[in-house]
This record gives C-alpha cells, structure tokens and sequence, in this order.
C-alpha cells in the first residue's frame, strides 16, 4: 500500500513540479506548439523533396514528440531533484526506489500519449490527412508502446543525473538524433546501413513502423511483433534505468556528491 | 553604457562557449538538419542544392541559438535572482539585454562553420563561394539581423516566466516562415509576405546568393534596414514590457 501511495502522490507531486503548473501556458508551446510546427516542416520538406507522404511525417513527428516528452520529463523529473537540492533527501529515505521512479515515469508516458494525440489530431487536420476511426485503436497501442519505451530511455538519462548535472545535454542529444535514426523523418532504407542497425535497438523505431503499417491497412495483430519489439525494448531500458539509479546511487552516497549543483 | 554592452558581449560570449549544452546545439543541430535534409532530398546530382540545405540549416541553427540562448539566459538570470537586479540597473535594459542575443548570434556562426565542414567532408558537399567578399559581409548582416530580431522575442521573454519554453516553440514557426529548408513557393501563398518582415529570410538570401552567384547586395542591405526597425520595435517592447513587469512585480518570480 505504501509502495503504490509513493508511486501515485510522489510521481504526481513531481510531476506538478515539473512544469510549474500555475498556469497551463508553461504547458502550451512546449508540448503543443513546438510539435506542431515540426509536424508542418517536415511535411512541406517531403512535399519539396518528393519523399513520403504527409502521414509519413505526421505519425513520425507525433511520435518524436512522445520521445520529447518521455526523454525530457524523465530524465529531469530526476535531475530536477538534485537542482532543487531534494535529491538526498529523497535518496535518504526508505522508500522503494521503484516506487519513487516509477511514479516519476507514469505522467510521462502518460503526457507523451496526450502531446501525440493532440499533436496528431491538429497535424492531421492541417495537413489534411484522412486517418480511419478503425486505425486509431492501433495507433493508440503503438504510441503507447512508444512512450512507454521513450520514458525507459529517459530513465537511464535521469540515473545520469544523478551523477552529472547537466540532463539536457544528453536528452537533447538523443531526441535530436531521433529525427534521423529512428526514421522519423527519413525512409530508413535511405539512410546509412550503420543507422539502419543503430535505430534497431533504440525505442521509437518500431513504434514508428507499427504505427505506419497499421495507418496503411494492417491489423494490430498483424503489427503485433513491432509492437511487442517496442515494448521488449521499452523494458530492456527500464531494467538498465534502474539498474544505473542503483550504481549511481551508490556511487553519489559513497563519494558525497548527491548535493552538488 | 558601451562599457556595458562590450563587457556584456564579452561575458556572454564566453559562456555560451563554455556551456555543453549551448555548444552541442550549435554543432549537433545543424548537421543533423543537414543531414537530414541531405537524405531527404537524394540531391546526389545537384551540388547546389545541397549547399543551399548546408547554408540553410546553418541558419537555422542559428536562430536557435539565439532564441533558446537568449531565452535560456534569461530564465537563468530569473533563477539566480538577477533579473530584478538587471532591469533596476542604471544602465537601459536594452544595453544589458542586446549582448545577449547578439553574443548567441555570433556563438551561431559557428554553426556555418560545422554544417559546411559536415556536407564537405562526409558528402561532398562542394565548398565554393562565388562571392567571398559578399559572402564575408552576408555572414555578420544574417547575425546582426538575427540578434536583432532575437531582441524582440527576448523582450517578451522578461514577462514569460517560462522563457526557456516559449524560446524553444519559436523555432520552427521562424524556420518555416523565412524559407529557410522549404523553399518559400511549396508553402502557403499567405506565407510569402509574412517571410518579408523576418530577418532571417534576407540573411539567408544574402548568404546563399553570394555563395550560389546571384546578387546578395539588395539582400544585405534589407537585413540592415530590418536590423534597425527592430532596435525601435525591441527597444519600444522593452520599455512597454520593462514597465508592465514592474507593475505586476514578477520578475522574481522563478
């Protein structure tokens, strides 16, 4: 019971903390304003290249938008602990740690479904593009599996926190690179066979192309190994995230630097 | 008050360059926008095209630089408690303000240096200037009119008390708006009348006009002529902006 009160109130205390909720514009073109503007840029760039279609770039860039949220909220819902000096403090007590991060990654995976609904819904009627209400079950499965993945990853970027301080560098490193690799925004068999390898073992890939085949037609069974390809990685990246909050933990108590900002 | 402003040049010049976070985005950002432009246009057989896209993104990557940097140093200065301290200063707003967007504009430039090594070392981008000496001038123009324009949005930035969000939701409305990688004529017709008032669509003209061949003077001169409707406009905001946080007394607030 403790475990799930840790879980719900601290996440949900962390995330209000997160973005400052005294008014819902700090919300606004973070989350909604800035993937919308990138869903119509590259749209217009495929449109001047010849190069997919606009459903092309508006699953990929909702989908980068679930990685944003997800690399960004949770790698900072820990490293917001240690600017705002609660980190030992919170290191300090009993509580699971799975509780404790967990709680923290749930709003997350939670805000990165909710920018790639709204981001996809305005894309979709910006740009245009038809999607069938019989797809969107589907969808919703993919963009679930994606975030769920993305926030994994944003948990291994948190435990770095808890040893550098500076978070952003590496989530803006890793959600930058995931327009190009994960094939968000380029056709994966146009890019090199290196990245073609690289963007198998990062979250979003299959996601993405889950998403893809089931807006052409395909059942969700029928992407159903994508989806679960998605979530194995997604898992895979939960247990390193909390494998390294261990290490570094241990590492931040034994050379007292939880502290250091 | 130019003691101030050089001073202020100087210091944020050196921290935009000793920041991580700062550096990466100036390097990483344009080459991945290269990049991607290079894949998605397949433009193997149109050299020009492909320099087009390098100067483009570098562009690109510098407003970003100067509306997340400058964004990003104010939300700082909220943070650490100086902003108050900074706008009750003897000294005009303006002047402590300037160096900031301008320093992240000049900190951009190096942005044209990576994009263009990028596209030449990894796909052949070839480096030829058809106009050095236009070229030479085109660059600092596209910075100075850039800082300028980041001036402005940096007014509305001391009265947002999530700079740092607003400066990073700017970016790509700017880079669609100035032609920067979608030529302007693929866009909306409303589109092209909106791309005259914004600085960046005549720096990048200016530049890749001198690069490509074409005529860059008429270019460099609009980026002049913008740069100084923007000093009124910014310093205009800035007294209209300074005044109303005063008034709601909230520039403490973090």
């Amino acid at each position: 019971m403790n475990w799930l009160r840790v879980l719900v109130i601290g996440g949900l205390t962390s995330y209000r903390a997160l973005f400052n909720w005294i008014s819902p514009w700090v919300f606004f073109p973070i989350l909604i304003v800035y993937p919308l503007f990138q869903i119509v840029f590259f749209a217009y760039l495929g449109r001047f290249a010849g190069v997919g279609s606009d459903e092309f770039f508006l699953i990929g860039n909702a989908f980068i938008a679930i990685a944003v949220a997800g690399l960004f909220g949770m790698g900072h819902s820990v490293a917001g602990e240690r600017r705002s000096q609660t980190l030992a403090s919170i290191l300090a007590s009993p509580a699971s740690r799975l509780a404790l991060f967990l709680g923290r990654a749930l709003p997350s995976i939670v805000t990165g479904f909710g920018v790639a609904v709204v981001s996809f819904v305005l894309g979709a009627l910006i740009l245009d593009v038809d999607v069938v209400a019989a797809e969107l079950g589907g969808l919703a499965l993919a963009v679930l599996a994606a975030a769920f993945a993305c926030t994994s990853l944003g948990l291994c970027l948190g435990a770095l926190g808890l040893r550098g301080r500076n978070v952003s560098l590496f989530a803006d490193t890793i959600a930058g690179s995931m327009l190009l690799v994960s094939g968000a925004n380029v056709p994966l068999e146009r890019l090199p066979e290196w990245i073609q390898a690289l963007s198998t073992v990062i979250p979003l890939t299959h996601g993405l192309e889950a998403a893809r085949e089931i807006a052409d037609g395909s059942s969700i069974s029928g992407a159903g190994g994508l989806l679960l390809t998605e979530a194995a990685i997604g898992a895979v990246y939960l247990v390193l995230g909390l494998g390294l909050v261990r290490l570094f933990e241990l590492e931040g108590r034994r050379t007292a630097t939880l502290e250091t900002f | 008050m130019t003691r101030a402003f050089l001073s202020g040049m100087r210091i944020h010049v050196l921290q935009f360059t000793k920041n991580a976070f700062d550096v990466s985005g100036v390097v990483l950002w344009p080459i991945l926008y290269a990049s991607i432009a290079y894949y998605v246009l397949g433009a193997k057989n149109d050299p020009k095209l492909l320099l087009a896209a390098s100067l483009g993104a570098a562009v690109m990557a510098m407003w970003s630089i100067v509306v997340i940097g400058s964004s990003g140093a104010l939300e700082h200065q909220r943070w650490q408690g100086t902003l108050e301290l900074l706008v009750a200063a003897p000294v005009p707003f303006a002047v402590t303000l300037a160096p900031i967007t301008i320093a992240s504009g000049i900190v951009g430039g190096y942005s044209l240096l990576a994009t263009l090594a990028w596209g030449t070392l990894i796909f052949d981008v070839p480096l030829a200037i058809d106009d050095p000496l236009a070229f030479a001038i085109a660059v600092p123009a596209c910075i100075v009119t850039i800082g300028m324009l980041g001036l402005i949005t940096a007014a509305t930035f001391v009265v947002y008390r999530a700079a740092f969000s607003l400066g990073v939701s700017m970016q790509y409305p700017v880079w669609i708006a100035t032609g920067l990688l979608v030529p302007l004529s693929v866009l909306p017709d409303y589109v092209g009348p909106i791309s005259w008032f914004l600085g960046p669509t005549w720096g990048f003209r200016a530049i890749r006009e001198s690069a490509l061949g074409g005529t860059p003077w008429p270019d460099i001169g609009m980026c002049l002529l913008v740069s100084g409707v923007y000093l009124v406009v910014a310093s205009a905001c800035l007294h209209l902006f300074e005044k109303l946080a005063r008034s709601r007394a909230t520039l403490r607030l973090s």
